[in-house]
């Protein structure tokens, strides 16, 4: 063998992990090779010193105690695992609050705007209501003044004749009340 | 004396005295691995915890191609290696405020001050993988295949690791010393 191979077995040879044929052939280099004896020596002497070092035990207290510390903890990543898969419900804040509301209160309005709009056609085509003139729009309208407010009463009476603007009447008192309610708790 | 699988088959079941038998059984083995990889106290105890905490919520995973051990031992290098490479970054961000929280000594029970200094030193700046093989080779006697299994490499890895380790070293040590 020659020196630089000896060196690759320095360790193993130390630590006794190598095949009894190549522990005879280190052995007999190093009877004959003082370099090689000088090398082993010192890795030796490594091995011996950085064995030396201990890690010092912190006591009995802390083993028996040991298990019982990673059980709370082991609880306590338990229970963090649980709330991660499944979220505690947190509290709904005003911010969320009208943002999750705004779709329903966007379509009273838009469902509002249409009814309106359409009831507004039926009854200038039926000339309840005047169609707006010039003047009507930049004046007050003086027709809608006139017009009688329809009761309960009147509404049922209309009903077999003009079934559309009772429903129109109907459903303008019922979408008041819903943007009272909504509008209300704001 | 039961096996670990056998003791992990019991936990997984419900009985909570398999726990406290399987923390029981590696819990200084644990420790000292990591007190050698971080080399103080608290960080050893806190380190030691979360493998044993890590393993038990994962236990399912646990794929029993190696020993329970071998599988501990995994879990606590790779939160070792996260923690080191979390101080280290420490130390690159304020260095006046790591000085101050420096771990204590390794190596306080070596004889000699000065060869304590030096082979702490020498140990403490070899990479984070030759310190891995060194400490699992010198310390915990484990033969270089399991030591390529608990670092994810192969066994010749595993091997150069720990002679890059002892010659570097050997190196440091005869610089200082005047060693043969």
């Amino acid at each position: 063998m020659t020196c630089s191979e000896i060196k690759e077995f320095t360790v193993p040879y130390l630590e006794l992990d190598l095949e009894p044929a190549r522990v005879q052939e280190i052995t007999i280099h190093l009877d004959r090779c003082a370099q090689c004896r000088v090398e082993m020596e010192a890795v030796r002497q490594v091995l011996v010193r950085v064995k030396g070092v201990t890690v010092p035990d912190p006591g009995d207290q802390f083993w028996s105690e040991f298990p019982g510390k990673v059980r709370q903890e082991l609880a306590r990543a338990q229970i963090k695992g649980q709330s991660d898969v499944t979220p505690l419900r947190k509290p709904v804040s005003a911010h969320s609050w009208l943002r999750t509301s705004m779709w329903p209160m966007a379509l009273a309005a838009s469902v509002l705007l249409f009814i309106g709009a359409w009831s507004l056609k039926g009854l200038v085509g039926q000339g309840l209501v005047q169609a707006p003139t010039e003047q009507t729009v930049v004046q007050t309208p003086q027709g809608s003044q006139d017009l009688p407010h329809p009761t309960d009463a009147d509404l049922e009476a209309y009903w077999d004749d003009d079934p559309d603007t009772v429903l129109v009447e109907m459903a303008a008192r019922l979408d008041q009340r819903t943007v009272d309610r909504l509008f209300g708790d704001i | 004396m039961e096996s670990d699988t056998q003791l992990l088959d019991r936990y997984a079941a419900g009985e909570e005295s398999a726990f406290e038998e399987l923390v029981r059984r590696h819990q200084k083995t644990i420790y000292d691995l990591a007190y050698r990889m971080l080399e103080n106290h608290a960080d050893a105890a806190d380190m030691a915890q979360k493998t044993f905490v890590q393993a038990f919520l994962h236990h399912r995973s646990f794929k029993r191609e190696s020993s329970f051990r071998t599988w501990l031992y995994q879990i606590g290098l790779n939160l070792c290696r996260n923690a080191l490479r979390d101080r280290a970054r420490l130390a690159h961000e304020d260095v006046e405020e790591v000085t101050l929280t420096a771990p204590h000594d390794t190596f306080a029970e070596v004889a000699t001050a000065e060869l304590k200094d030096r082979l702490g030193e020498a140990i403490r700046a070899l990479p984070t993988r030759q310190r891995e093989a060194l400490v699992l080779r010198v310390y915990h006697n484990h033969a270089f295949a399991e030591i390529g299994t608990i670092m994810s490499c192969s066994e010749g890895t595993a091997k150069a690791n720990y002679h890059h380790a002892v010659d570097k070293l050997r190196r440091v040590l005869v610089a200082g010393e005047g060693l043969p």
